[in-house]
């Protein structure tokens, strides 16, 4: 990678680093969701299982996919921040079945 | 409970509109659009699919308020406020190191001010509430499933997901975000790109207002905004620091592609940059209030869609009106600038009876007149110059080592002269010297 | 200008209806009344970490899942009963909203008014300060609407709440009162609900409720219904009725002599899981004894990889697990097996 990008990598290695501390589920925690019954975003894991990039699982800010060991994909609807990242990202027709929860259902932003 | 979602387009019983318009979506484009119908005395339904106005929302940090000049007499009298932003910092940074260019303004600190941070959950709510106060009904936790079209295909509507949920109007105004399902039903614009849009995540970080005053070196209601380039490990995009009364928002902006190919995950990008030595001090015992993430349309002028059909408008992030000029990202100010059109616009054709494009044409010509699209076509290469690879990856430790060639004291080794500095530092970033002369004359050309 | 408007609009623009109607908002308060008691909350409310001050920012009050549950409820019952709801809270004007939208489902709303406009903060602590007095105040509040058959509480909210109100209420109306339950379901007569309510390691117990009675119910199983566009346009500027809060405690009681009727719990006994018999080892030798009872040369089971499977698969080897090892009969348990209070 480039200068710039190499050296920030390295933030890794600052042991116990105070801002490493936080987990993802503190993090998530943060985060208000009103979930809904109806899973407004769904993945077809047959097709996954073709799919070399793998772009979802690193792209979801809210880290929602999860790979399978058979090469699928594993996806929780319920805390979703509805930004769109994972259909744009995603190169395979048919994959991501994407809308947006029921009215005053989903991620409730305070601090947006 | 749990009753049919969708309401069959079969049941369109009559054309007949019921409304003058139906606005979908509460965001700064469609508050200032039912606002401004509202003041002409027009019919209008705001449409929200959150709980209230904002809950959907996430941007970094500061609204340009000017655009509210013609609207709201005195706005920064009213207006939910944070902090006004009275210093502007634009941070080239390394690994370790950094260098700043640090401008502050006393009258930014006076109306009618520059900028000022805001929380959209709050400034969503008073625009919408002043949309409603002039007359507008909004109606929240519905979401605006697909449009209504009569026998012909023309737009008369849009359908949503309550029971009985089908509004019937004039013309419909797609105030609906990045995501916009409706401007891509209409047929106005393509399939989303995932190259024309950036990801930003953000943390809202809790520290006591007196602390921020003193490390940021702010006073009172003063605010400042730290945009930072160079910070996510060569994905192009950039970082920002904002300040809020008690709270500071921290985030980074990444191009969608380059962070799906690099297999970074965002919030650790958030992480190096709390880390960086050029910012952790201003953080030190900051908690995480909310975390959020939300894409932005950074296609700019060029990747903007078809913005008027029969009986439908487009506007703000719908129409791709994100301006990333420079590293700061401008979004609210143009929303709020293309609903005030939009609002026009519709008023107009109504009043002369023809709401087909050709009636609702005055909405592109009024925004070419005015900063909206103005600054849109003036910046129009901006996306791809900040986005470059040598924006991006080179030019930060560049302009860094440059820096440290200068004020390291190196002495007993005698000091390198300017230009020579300038080309070893240079060389050791793979840029050569006729570049840095070339994007310089494109940045003039771009931003002069 | 004005001209070119259309259709059914008229110069106040309400819309297409006016909150005058027929259908699911009628609201002519036939039959049993049934009240959804409930609490308007910030969901999400700021807590200032030193002050302890409570935040609460108006648009984003809404129903605790604990008192949505208790609307829906109400509305279920009075269907059942072909009556009618009536929706109480004491809250400050940014309760409002939420009233609308119960209103657009066709109840009749009240709001008692506590606390000052401005601040949400007095109201916070007013409420939790007296719930006694609060139970006195909504009870006079109703009088004028008629004697309830069925109160419906949310068992518990986000900000003080002690879930106390309930039984204060009961106490107030003279009612019987069940609480922090998870069901509740009429009867064949209109004199009886039937409630269940949890009870450890999963069982349930039910309970037949005689009216009138106050009921708590937990934030879970049901859903709030939504209400249709055209009810939730023709509601947005209508005012809610507001009673101030005058009458204090005793104001009525429910018909002064008798004491509040009793629900009728099928047994008292405590819940015990049937023990396991184990037989006894039959050899002769203590040492031999001793080995088959810790098992100590015994073949253990290997330990049991079970998935990745789907959740129906995981449900289907979870059972069978247990009823190898003879925590289950064969039969699954369900909502037949739940207790009735005589096993
Ligand atoms: C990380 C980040 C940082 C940013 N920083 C800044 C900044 O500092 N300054 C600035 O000026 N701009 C900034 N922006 C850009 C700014 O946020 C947007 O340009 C602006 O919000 C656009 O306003 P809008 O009304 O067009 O869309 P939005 O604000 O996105 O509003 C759209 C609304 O429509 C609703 N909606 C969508 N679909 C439906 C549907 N089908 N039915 C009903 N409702 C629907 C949504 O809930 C939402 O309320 C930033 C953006 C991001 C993501
Ligand atoms: S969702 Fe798309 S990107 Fe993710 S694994 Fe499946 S096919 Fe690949
Ligand atoms: S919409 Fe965003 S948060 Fe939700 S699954 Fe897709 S990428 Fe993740």
């Amino acid at each position: 990678m480039s200068a710039a990008g190499g050296v920030l990598g390295s933030g890794h290695e600052v042991p116990g680093g105070i801002w490493r501390g936080i987990s993802f589920e503190d993090r998530m925690s943060t985060v208000e969701f009103r979930v809904g019954e109806r899973a407004h975003i769904t993945v077809d894991s047959d097709v996954c299982r073709s799919c070399t990039t793998k772009a979802c699982v690193t792209a979801c800010p809210a880290n929602l996919f999860a790979p399978t060991s058979e090469g699928g994909i594993l996806f929780n609807y319920e805390e979703c921040f509805e930004c769109g990242t994972c259909y744009m990202v995603c190169n395979h027709e048919g994959a991501i079945t994407w809308t947006y929860p029921d009215g005053g259902q989903g991620v409730v932003f305070h601090q947006g | 409970m749990g009753k049919a979602n969708m309401v069959p387009a079969a049941s369109v019983s009559s054309d007949t509109p019921v409304f003058d318009a139906v606005v979908v979506g509460a965001g700064p484009a469609g508050s200032a659009t039912a606002l401004a119908l509202a003041r002409a005395g027009r019919s209008v339904v705001l449409v929200e699919r959150g709980p209230f106005p904002g809950s959907k929302n996430v941007y970094g940090g500061v609204v340009y308020g000017r655009v509210l000049d013609d609207v709201v007499p005195e706005w920064w009298n009213e207006v939910p406020v944070e902090r006004w932003v009275v210093r502007r910092s634009t941070m080239m940074m390394t690994g370790t190191q950094s260098v700043s260019v640090d401008y502050r303004s006393a009258a930014w600190g006076e109306a009618p001010y520059n900028g000022m941070t805001t929380v959209r959950s709050r400034f969503d709510n008073w625009l919408a509430t002043k949309a409603v106060e002039a007359g507008a009904q909004l109606v929240t936790s519905t979401v605006a499933t697909g449009l209504l079209r009569n026998a012909q295909g023309r737009i008369i509507g849009v359908r949503t997901d309550r029971d009985q949920g089908e509004l019937r109007a004039k013309v419909v105004v797609a105030c609906d975000g990045v995501n916009s399902f409706l401007a891509k039903e209409a047929g106005l614009m393509a399939p989303a790109q995932a190259s024309h849009h950036t990801l930003g995540v953000k943390e809202v970080l809790d520290l006591p207002g007196h602390v921020i005053d003193e490390r940021f070196g702010l006073r009172g209601d003063e605010g400042i905004d730290i945009e930072m380039l160079g910070c996510t490990r060569g994905i192009p995009g950039g970082g920002f620091l904002y300040t809020n009364s008690d709270t500071v928002s921290l985030g980074v902006v990444l191009s969608l592609t380059h962070l799906a190919e690099a297999k970074v995950r965002p919030e650790e990008l958030i992480a190096d940059l709390k880390n960086h030595p050029s910012i952790a001090p201003y953080l030190r015992g900051a908690t995480l209030r909310e975390y959020a993430a939300h894409l932005i349309p950074e296609g700019g002028y060029d990747t903007m869609p078809t913005m008027i059909t029969d009986g439908m408008l487009v506007a703000g992030d719908a129409a791709a009106m994100t301006l990333a000029a420079g590293l700061w990202l401008e979004g609210v100010n143009f929303a709020i600038g293309s609903g005030l059109a939009a609002g026009r616009a519709v008023d107009r054709a109504i009043a002369a009876g023809d709401c087909s494009a050709k009636g609702l044409a005055s909405y592109r010509s009024d925004l070419e007149g005015q900063f909206v699209l103005a600054d849109h076509k003036r910046l129009r290469k901006a996306p791809h110059l900040v986005l470059s690879e040598r924006i991006q990856q080179r030019y930060p430790g560049l302009i860094c080592d440059l820096v440290d060639g200068m004020f390291t004291v190196t002495n007993p080794v005698p000091k390198q002269g300017g230009l020579r500095v300038t080309r070893s530092a240079a060389a050791k970033h793979g840029v050569k010297l006729r570049q840095l002369a070339a994007d310089t004359v494109r940045a003039l050309r771009v931003f002069g | 200008m004005d001209d070119t408007r259309t259709g059914p609009m008229d110069d106040t623009r309400t819309g297409p209806m006016d909150d005058t109607r027929t259908g699911p908002m009628d609201d002519t308060r036939t039959g049993p009344m049934v009240v959804a008691c409930i609490r308007i909350t910030d969901l999400r409310p700021q807590i200032e970490p030193l002050s302890g001050t409570v935040v609460r920012e108006p648009w984003s009050t809404g129903l605790s899942p604990a008192d949505a549950a208790a609307l829906e409820y109400s509305f279920r019952i009075a269907e059942a009963w072909s009556g009618h709801v009536v929706v109480i809270t004491a809250a400050p004007p940014s309760a409002d909203a939420v009233l609308r939208d119960a209103r657009a489902l066709g109840a009749t709303v009240l709001r008692i008014a506590v606390g000052s406009p401005s601040s949400d903060q007095a109201y916070v602590d007013e409420l939790g300060s007296d719930e006694r007095a609060m139970a006195g105040m909504i009870v006079a509040a109703l009088a004028p609407l008629g004697r309830p058959s069925l109160v419906v509480c949310g068992d518990r909210s986000s900000d003080r709440g002690t879930g106390a109100l309930p039984a204060f209420l009961a106490h107030e109306l003279g009612a019987a009162q069940a609480l922090g339950l998870v069901a509740i379901a009429t009867t064949d007569q209109e004199s009886m609900v039937v409630a269940e309510r949890r009870l450890d390691g999963g069982w349930r117990e039910r309970l037949h409720v005689p009216c009138p009675a106050v009921c708590s119910v937990e934030g879970a199983g049901v859903r709030l219904r939504r209400a249709s566009l055209t009810a939730t346009l023709a509601t947005q500027r209508t005012e809610i009725p507001q009673v101030t809060a005058a009458g204090g405690p005793g104001a009525i009681r429910g018909a002064g002599s008798v004491g509040p009727a009793e629900v009728a719990v099928g047994s008292v006994r405590p819940f015990r899981p049937r023990t396991r018999v184990v037989p006894g080892p039959d050899s002769d030798d203590p040492r031999l004894r001793l080995l088959a009872l810790t098992g100590a040369l015994v073949a253990h089971d290997p330990p049991t990889v079970v998935g990745p499977i789907d959740a129906a698969g995981a449900a289907d080897a979870l059972l069978t697990f247990l009823i190898r090892h003879g925590y289950l009969d064969t039969e699954p348990v369900g909502e037949e097996a739940a207790h009735e209070g005589t096993r």
